[in-house]
């Protein structure tokens, strides 16, 4: 499948999710969600042939998973995934095994913290939670550079 | 990080920032999940990385492994890597500051493909300070659209080989030693001279006198001091005089005139002979090989010393050596690519070249230059001209005494040796270049 018929898959996947979730939801501010997606589409369709596009992506999509996040948690787990997917694929990850396997791997990350928020009543749990190990992944990181600096870079 | 992840890491603390501050649990997990892509991101770029590192094979290559201070040296490093899409990668050469740079490029950009891929520096360097010198490795950095890293790669599958650059400064005298009638010069002869002219290894049979103990001593190896050779020959005086119809000062070409006669008196008296060659442009007017009568010699020059017909006209022709140092410089060009429509006039005109050397014939006035140096006994030769209309024949000659071995000096008008360039092609190639008194 190329690139272009697999953003539209996703596009299209997004928006019947976002319009299906609504719909069943009837939140009295439904009309926002439809904005935000309209916006979140335009955005992707205006910077297509841009070589960054990435980043725009990423920021136009941010506020469509908050506004689905606020209806109902899953609705924003599913956007997250499509989002993911839709950026994965602008940046060329999906056409090879790794990268492929890194947005799976993303999509599983995702729903564990959308776990890790459902079962708490408050932010700072989680927030904790999740510093945590962002702390703790960047310490082991820093050990293993400085292993491999020493491997490489030491001169003999 | 670049900018893209720096973006992200300011949406990430605003999202947390908020959702801390309102409770909101649907803004925290955009914050987590950006939180994650990211690192993810960075996991997989820092995987990449480690295997853009793994793969790189470096390989170099040196002219001589043993050089003296001061010389130039061509060196060659062959570099393999495999850098996969959409990973961008660049090579720094790192050097020593033993050592400058003169030419060529020390800094490659890794166009990103999925099988390794060779390229190539190739530079040369000068070593300005004596010593053991090893080529310490590279520089890689690699960058994706979020994150960049470079890494000083010093291990020893990177750096050497090691070069050994000989202190013959220390020891080289400020001037060539002279007597009255011998001098020094670069060479091996039977009668050696006080000057050290190069220190190499000891080899079996070498006098035991002439080794360096001091720097055997500093390198745990035998050094043999090499010493120049003392020659007594006079030198070859060449005289180009002006084409007629070329505007030239008649106050030049009388300093020229003394100059000459001052040279040749001197050359007679020092070593009982002179031989002269009187040339204008690419025309031979005269030789007197080894004339001891000075006389003689003196009514020569005030026979030929005016300015002369020529007949035959180089027309500003270039020189061969030239031509194919072109070719190499513009064959660089494309090697180290660049934009396309810069390769492509360097293509057309490096073919441009090629055909013109195709059907460049040898001129008549290279031939005869080479059959009068290899006439005379000579090591020397000083070239008076007043520099001025067509001098195209002046890197003939130059080079032509290059070949076979002979120092040349060149002797030229006050202005014109003051605007002579150190890179100008036709008098670079000369020992020295000054004004005649």
């Amino acid at each position: 499948m190329r690139r272009e018929q697999r953003n539209y898959l996703f596009l299209g996947v997004l928006a019947a999710g976002v319009i299906g979730v609504t719909a069943w939801n009837g939140s009295p501010v439904w009309y926002l969600n439809l904005i935000l997606l309209c916006l979140f589409m335009g955005i992707s369709y205006a910077i297509r042939s841009w070589h960054d596009r990435a980043f725009y992506l990423v920021c136009a999509g941010e506020p469509l998973i908050v506004a689905c996040g606020a209806i109902n948690l899953w609705a924003g787990v599913f956007v997250v995934w499509m989002v993911a997917g839709i950026v994965c694929n602008a940046m060329g990850m999906l056409e090879f095994s790794m990268g492929i396997k890194s947005f799976v791997l993303f999509c599983g990350v995702a729903a564990i913290v959308a776990i890790l928020i459902r079962i708490s009543n408050h932010v700072f749990l989680p927030l904790l939670i999740l510093a945590a190990g962002t702390g703790a992944i960047l310490a082991v990181q820093v050990v293993r550079d400085y292993q491999f600096r020493k491997q490489f870079g030491a001169s003999p | 990080m670049r900018r893209c992840a720096q973006g992200l890491s300011l949406v990430i603390i605003v999202l947390v920032s908020c959702a801390y501050i309102l409770d909101d649990m649907a803004l925290l997990l955009a914050a987590g999940t950006l939180l994650a892509a990211l690192l993810g991101q960075y996991l997989l770029f820092d995987y990449r990385f480690r295997g853009i590192v793994t793969s790189v094979a470096v390989e170099r290559s040196l002219e001589r492994s043993q050089v003296r201070k001061g010389t130039t040296l061509r060196v060659a490093t062959t570099v393999t890597v495999t850098v996969p899409p959409p990973m961008h990668a660049q090579i720094t050469e790192k050097l020593s500051p033993q050592v400058v740079v003169q030419d060529g490029d020390t800094t490659l950009l890794i166009e990103p493909d999925r099988n390794p891929r060779t390229y190539q520096f190739r530079y040369r360097i000068t070593p300005v300070v004596h010593g053991k010198m090893r080529f310490s490795g590279i520089t890689l950095s690699v960058q994706n659209a979020f994150f960049s890293h470079a890494i000083d790669l010093l291990a020893d599958p990177f750096s050497g080989p090691d070069l050994l650059i000989q202190p013959l400064g220390l020891f080289e005298p400020s001037g060539k030693r002279s007597t009255t009638e011998s001098r020094e010069v670069e060479k091996l002869k039977v009668v050696s001279g006080f000057g050290i002219r190069a220190l190499r290894e000891y080899y079996a049979g070498d006098d035991l006198r002439r080794i360096d103990w001091k720097l055997s001593a500093k390198h745990n190896k035998l050094y043999v001091r090499e010493y120049t050779g003392m020659i007594s020959l006079p030198p070859l005086l060449i005289i180009d005089l002006p084409w007629r119809a070329a505007p030239c000062s008649d106050a030049d070409l009388d300093r020229m005139a003394s100059a000459v006669a001052g040279q040749a008196e001197h050359a007679i008296r020092s070593y009982q002979y002179v031989s002269l060659l009187i040339i204008s442009g690419a025309n031979i007017l005269f030789f007197s090989g080894e004339e001891k009568d000075l006389q003689r010699c003196m009514s020569v020059l005030r026979e030929w010393m005016h300015p002369v017909e020529r007949v035959i006209h180089q027309y500003h022709s270039r020189d061969r050596a030239d031509i194919r140092e072109d070719v190499r410089h513009l064959e660089t060009i494309i090697m180290q690519g660049g934009e396309p429509g810069s390769i492509a006039f360097s293509g057309t005109l490096r073919k441009q070249y090629l055909s013109m050397m195709m059907h460049m014939q040898t001129p008549a006035f290279t031939g005869q230059i080479a059959r009068t140096l290899s006439s005379v006994a000579i090591d020397e030769c000083y070239l008076f001209s007043l520099g001025c209309g067509d001098e195209s024949h002046i890197r003939q000659i130059i080079r032509q005494a290059k070949i076979a071995k002979i120092l040349v000096h060149i002797r030229l008008p006050g202005a014109r040796a003051a605007s002579v360039a150190s890179a100008d092609r036709i008098y670079r190639a000369a020992d020295t270049v000054e004004a005649f008194a």
